[in-house]
């Protein structure tokens, strides 16, 4: 292995556990923590005579919520735990999910073949540069639907982000936009690959895989 | 009915202040999520899907802090990261501004008027959206 690659194995690799790290430490540590402040105001709330004082603390309890709410999703963002549980199908499933409601755009997912399971790095690669994918389409492509499509083949998998936005000129794209570079280095890193076809008017394909 | 008539309001405000785009986030049934109700000048329907981040974005900031919030040219000077301003990016916003809109004293809905060419809201023109909000409080919310 050549010393750029491993140094950018060393520095991707300290990043995803500083990222785990600290979504484990949202969902787990601050997101429980504010769950027990929570039910402790449920609890005040409930013994309250004061209808004023009782509004009161019901507007914190909602804000409390709405808080404890989008700390979850954040963690969700930053390191999927069903990434590790149930393979990347399902935590893209779940991103996706998310995205649309965030983003406006309508999705769809499609899986076909038998799901291998994945070693913890491929899934993380795999599903940074589906999300760093779904971030250009938000930003850049005009977009109002995404299909996403997983094939697990006998020897690779193979995962298609096929927008219908405006499309690209790919050479200006890909000297403006690092993403996508990034994207295509991070499948490398893996041993993977990383095809990106747009045309001005019909929209982007992205084309990613991976041999197991 | 009251839907057309906020309609109609929003249109008006397009108008008024001027600007291109315009809608209202709003948290009906109380307790749930925030989310783009009513709009107009919209490019596509992607607000319709959208479901306001707490404490994200522009929208999901008046929510948080209850105070409006101006931006004068989207991407640049904003807190966080583009990704987090869906609605900017969905309408291709470069100058918007957004005011809480209040029921009892506390923001449960968002007025955001926005344009496509960088050009900041004048002090005026903020003052108008403002105005606007508070007959929009009486409307917004009359079938909570």
């Amino acid at each position: 292995m050549e010393k750029d690659t491993v140094i950018s194995h060393y520095i991707i690799d300290s990043q995803e556990d500083e990222i785990k790290r600290i979504s484990n430490e949202l969902h787990e540590g601050v997101g429980q923590t504010l769950y027990s402040v929570f039910t402790g105001l449920e609890y005040l709330e409930g013994s309250m005579q004061e209808p004023a004082m009782k509004s009161y603390t019901a507007e914190i309890r909602e804000q409390l919520s709405k808080t404890i709410q989008e700390i979850r999703l954040l963690s969700l963002e930053l390191h999927p735990p069903s990434l590790a549980s149930s393979g990347i199908t399902a935590a893209l499933k779940s991103y996706l999910k998310l995205y649309t409601s965030t983003y406006g755009i309508i999705t769809e997912l499609t899986s076909a073949g038998n799901e291998r399971r994945l070693l913890e790095k491929q899934n993380i690669m795999l599903y940074r540069v589906c999300q760093e994918a779904l971030g250009n389409i938000a930003k850049y492509a005009d977009a109002n639907l995404v299909h996403m499509k997983l094939n697990w083949e006998a020897e690779k998998v193979i995962i298609e982000i096929k927008d219908f936005g405006k499309g690209f000129d790919i050479h200006t794209g890909l000297a403006k936009r690092s993403g996508l570079a990034a994207m295509c280095e991070r499948m490398e890193l893996i041993g993977g690959t990383c095809l990106i076809t747009s045309a001005i008017g019909n929209g982007t394909l992205i084309t990613l895989s991976l041999p197991y | 009915m009251e839907n057309q008539m906020i309609l109609q309001m929003l249109h008006d405000l397009l108008v008024d202040v001027p600007c291109e785009f315009g809608a209202i986030a709003i948290q009906i049934p109380k307790g749930s999520d925030v989310k783009w109700k009513h709009a107009a000048g919209n490019l596509n329907d992607k607000y319709k899907r959208i479901t306001l981040r707490y404490g994200k974005g522009i929208a999901g900031r008046v929510i948080s802090t209850g105070t409006p919030i101006h931006l004068d040219r989207f991407p640049d000077n904003i807190i966080g990261r583009d990704l987090e301003y869906p609605i900017m990016l969905a309408e291709k916003l470069i100058s918007a501004y957004a005011v809480p809109i209040l029921l009892n004293g506390s923001a449960k809905g968002v007025l955001l008027v926005g344009r496509r060419v960088k050009k900041p809201f004048q002090l005026h023109e903020q003052k108008a959206v403002r105005d606007y909000t508070t007959k929009l409080e009486k409307v917004v919310f009359s079938h909570d």
